[in-house]
């Protein structure tokens, strides 16, 4: 994310330390060097946010300038001749340091940041071993600002990192200066407590241990812990997180080394969210109904009742019906479709649709290159959202529009039932009902042939027709228009890219034997096997025939569980491996990162199902490495290069381009509405997230 | 004559010898009647670690992991948790909630007492641990912390006071 990319392509030519170094004109001279290997220190000073010149950390001497000159703030010049390590300026970093520990505590043994603290690294860099100040030094108790968020003002060096990072980064501005001097310090918009996010990102970028939060506190030390980089496993943004595990035991999700499609984003799912692995409701042995109670039996016994089960509905000529969820890897879900439909040799299978991706791909069939990525509603010019509250369903997309509304002056129009955050920062905001979208793109038309480009996202209020009406109006305003269909979950994406849906297979392709949909399957009355993997259907809604055979796969005894004649302890996403696809069809890796105690991942379920029922030669092993081959070779859009995929980035997809002609039931299709501190099935059993006093959220509020 | 002389200096070889031996008698004896009676050890003797506790009686220790992470064998594991107003067991934020030093691979080199920022690991001069069963030798922290005297009252309760100006 720099600065720079607007900048017209000359090149201004400087000397830094003797080297002879160029860079487009506007470049700040700490971008400039930090690209050349020349490392200037800075605290204040952070890509992608605004300047603050407030930490003196930064000075380098500049030729013909009579004072030292502060890196963070100074454009590249031409001729200019920077030196940036010289007696006076470490004298000058020495005397920051001096002034900045005068009142900062010998904390670091306790310290949370201690080890991967920036103040440690520069004074044993720069800085001095005593200190010339004998006053005593202030102290000020530390305080708790919410569930997540904790600060301790004698820690703080006041580089505002925080303040900006809350307000340009996450559009919250919770955070703000009170006092003066010396007694200055970081204050929350509540006075004594925080009414935001809850993101973390201000406890993240804080470069000392002033603000920490409260999943990580005291627990361990930066060298003691692994650290896995995976992707989050709530919304369907996809983040890249980095999760510091110490004994089995996640201890932090961030991702500090800016890695993935996401930076350093995160919002408080991806941060905190991950406590759902540890709840202690969590199911650990597989459960057979026996007179009307769940009781915990041996995994050879569940499996082979279930086998026999399956074997004597099939032989009957019987019905079932297979859901699956929405944060299954891609691996679990081509093999279920698969044993489904080789297995059961059936089509009766579905997920919980969220949004309308099949008419679009239809509507969009013979178009190139028109579906967005997480980078393009970065990059774009203009974005259009049109019935999403964004900030509060699709944290990350909104914080790539913030970002891009911050360096390349976007203009963001938003179509919504109700305020957004987004019109704080957008060229236009309109309110309108569910249905009435159209009358306010209608009024848009003439603005947005003015723009150069357009990406529009869509919530689940654009389905069927509407997504063809969607498609011809944009096509009408002669600009170049990218999509992004916003779904819910993790794999939501992945789920109908795999062809978990009753009409299609793996790639879009249609199924010539049409099964039935999740609607369908809940009111068939005579359903004879319902097999859930990974998902609640039952949770509101109940499950027409009363003698149907109930099997889930799950973390937690939920609604359908209840109804359950067999229950499997399923891993959660945290302890699995494979890959899943985000909204924008990036596909990334899962690393386990821990293992649970008595939990199957549910790709190792469906294989010992296959094997007890004499199916695996047919379907396959059920390992994620050759599933994935078989994908890789065979869905449509899924050869993706490897070696992005194995070094943890994120490989788009090549999206299918084509007629997608199936009958797309649009009332199967509703999005589950979470907000930001709400994560359908796997929220209800994080405990922080059900902490946090903003909890659950509401959308169309902020 | 040959002959004569030999024997003159082999005896003056002995007598010589024999001088240290009897001058050495009748010094102060330096080696220790150890297992008979108890050995002696110098000060900085490196034996058993001592965890020891501050002029409040609480833990020095502070769970900051600087010892492990010093450690050449890799034989300190740590668990920190938060002090409580209310369960207040060491002087800072944190503390070890467990602490265990796996006697059977520690090489007793010091490292771990230098690297403590609070001096609160100290050799002691236990040294007779060895067992047949090596389970034995993972230390817990209450066998290495040092224990309250029965009529231990703390020295100086500190407390915080904010400072003027907010
Ligand atoms: S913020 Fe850094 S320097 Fe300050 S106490 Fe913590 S680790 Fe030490
Ligand atoms: S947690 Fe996020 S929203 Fe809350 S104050 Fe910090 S940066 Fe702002
Ligand atoms: S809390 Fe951290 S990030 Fe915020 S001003 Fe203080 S030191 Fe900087
Ligand atoms: S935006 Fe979505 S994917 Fe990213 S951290 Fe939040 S919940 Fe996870
Ligand atoms: S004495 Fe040496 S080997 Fe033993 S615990 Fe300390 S650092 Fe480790
Ligand atoms: S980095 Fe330049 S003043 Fe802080």
């Amino acid at each position: 994310m720099s600065t720079s990319t607007a900048a017209p392509p000359t090149v201004v030519n400087f000397t830094v330390d003797g080297r002879q170094l160029s860079a487009p004109p506007g470049t700040l001279l700490i971008d400039a060097c930090k690209r050349a290997g020349i490392e200037i220190p800075a605290f204040c000073y952070y890509e992608g946010y605004s300047l603050q010149a407030a930490c003196r950390m930064c000075l380098v001497e500049v030729e013909k300038m009579p004072k030292l000159q502060t890196a963070c703030t100074l454009p590249v010049m031409e001729g200019m001749i920077v030196r940036s390590e010289t007696e006076q300026i470490h004298k000058a970093r020495k005397g920051t340091l001096e002034f900045l520990l005068t009142n900062h505590p010998l904390d670091c043994p306790v310290c949370d940041k201690g080890g991967e603290c920036e103040l440690q690294d520069m004074v044993f860099r720069y800085g001095a071993g005593e200190s010339r100040f004998t006053e005593i030094k202030n102290h000020e108790p530390e305080r708790q600002w919410s569930p997540v968020v904790f600060y301790d003002p004698a820690r703080c060096i006041l580089c505002y990192r925080c303040v900006r990072a809350c307000n340009e980064g996450m559009g919250v501005g919770a955070l703000g200066v009170t006092n003066r001097g010396v007694v200055s310090e970081i204050a929350p918009n509540m006075v004594d407590h925080l009414d935001c996010d809850e993101c973390g990102a201000c406890i993240d970028i804080c470069p000392v241990g002033a603000l920490t939060s409260n999943t990580y506190r005291y627990k361990t030390r930066p060298w003691e812990m692994q650290h896995v980089g995976t992707v989050c496993t709530h919304c369907s943004n996809g983040c890249k997180t980095t999760l510091g595990v110490r004994n089995d035991e996640i201890v932090r999700g961030n991702n500090r080394d800016r890695s993935g499609i996401n930076g350093e984003f995160l919002c408080v799912k991806g941060r905190y969210g991950f406590d759902v692995s540890t709840n202690e409701e969590r199911v650990t042995s597989p459960m057979i109904r026996i007179n009307g109670k769940l009781e915990a039996v041996s995994w050879s016994k569940a499996l082979g009742f279930v086998a026999e089960k399956f074997r004597s509905v099939s032989t009957a000529g019987g019905s079932f019906g297979v859901v699956a969820g929405p944060h299954l890897t891609n691996e679990e879900l081509f093999y279920l479709q698969k044993f489904t439909r080789a297995g059961l040799k059936t089509s009766n299978l579905d997920h919980a649709r969220s949004g309308d991706l099949v008419t679009l791909l239809d509507a969009l069939s013979g178009k190139t290159d028109a579906l967005a990525t997480s980078d393009d509603c970065y990059n774009t010019k203009a974005a259009l959202v049109i019935g999403s509250d964004l900030s509060q369903q699709h944290p990350f997309l909104a914080f790539q529009l913030r970002a891009d509304v911050r360096h390349h002056k976007a203009n963001i129009y938003t179509v919504t039932p109700g305020p957004v955050r987004e019109a704080k920062y957008s060229a236009q905001s309109i309110e309108v009902p569910v249905g009435g979208e159209f009358d306010a793109l209608r009024n848009l038309t003439e603005t947005l042939k003015g723009e150069q480009e357009l990406v529009i996202l869509f919530g689940d209020s654009i389905k069927g027709q509407r997504v063809r009406d969607l498609v011809e109006w944009a096509s009408g305003l002669g600009i170049p228009v990218k999509y992004v269909c916003l779904v819910d979950y993790s794999n939501s994406r992945g789920a109908m890219d795999m062809g978990v849906m009753p009409n299609l297979l793996p790639g879009y392709e249609v199924d010539p034997h049409p099964g039935m949909s999740l609607g369908q399957m809940l009111s068939h009355e005579t359903l004879d096997v319902l097999w859930v993997v990974g998902a609640n259907p039952l949770r509101g809604k109940t499950l027409a025939s009363k003698q149907a055979f109930v099997v889930t796969q799950t973390m937690f005894l939920e609604e359908t569980s209840e109804r359950a004649d067999v229950v499997f302890p399923s891993a959660s996403a945290y302890e699995k491996n494979g890959t899943v696809t985000n909204v924008t069809g990036q596909v990334q890796r899962l690393k386990a990162a821990v293992r649970t105690m008595g939990a199957k991942t549910d790709l190792e379920i469906c294989g010992l199902l296959a094997k007890e029922l004499g199916l695996a030669v047919e379907i396959g092993v059920w390992s994620h490495d050759v599933v994935f081959k078989e994908i890789h070779k065979s869905v449509r859009g899924y050869n993706v290069p490897l070696p992005i995929l194995i070094t943890g980035g994120a490989a788009a997809t090549n999206p299918v381009n084509g007629r997608v002609a199936v009958d797309v039931r649009i009332e199967d299709i509703q999005s589950a509405g979470d907000t930001l501190f709400t994560s359908g099935e796997l929220g209800r059993y994080s405990k922080l997230l059900t902490s946090v006093p903003e909890f659950p959220g509401a959308l169309y509020k902020r | 004559m040959a002959l004569i002389t030999n024997i003159l200096n082999n005896a003056a070889a002995v007598a010589k010898g024999m001088s240290v031996t009897l001058v050495e008698m009748l010094q102060p004896t330096i080696t220790d009647a150890y297992p008979e009676g108890p050995a002696k050890l110098e000060e900085r003797y490196r034996g058993v670690h001592v965890l020891q506790r501050d002029e409040n009686g609480l833990e020095k220790c502070v769970g900051c992991f600087l010892c492990a992470a010093a450690c050449p064998s890799n034989c300190i594991y740590i668990e920190a948790a938060e002090n409580t107003e209310e369960g207040r067991i060491s002087g800072g934020e944190r503390y070890a909630s467990v602490y265990n030093i796996d006697y059977s691979r520690c090489i007793f080199c010091g490292f771990c007492v230098e690297a403590c920022p609070t001096d609160a690991i100290t050799h002691g001069h236990k040294f007779e641990i060895a067992s047949y069963n090596t389970s034995t030798l993972v230390y817990r922290k209450e066998q290495m912390l040092t224990p309250l005297p029965a009529d231990f009252k703390p020295l100086v309760v500190k407390q915080e006071a904010p400072s003027a100006g907010h």
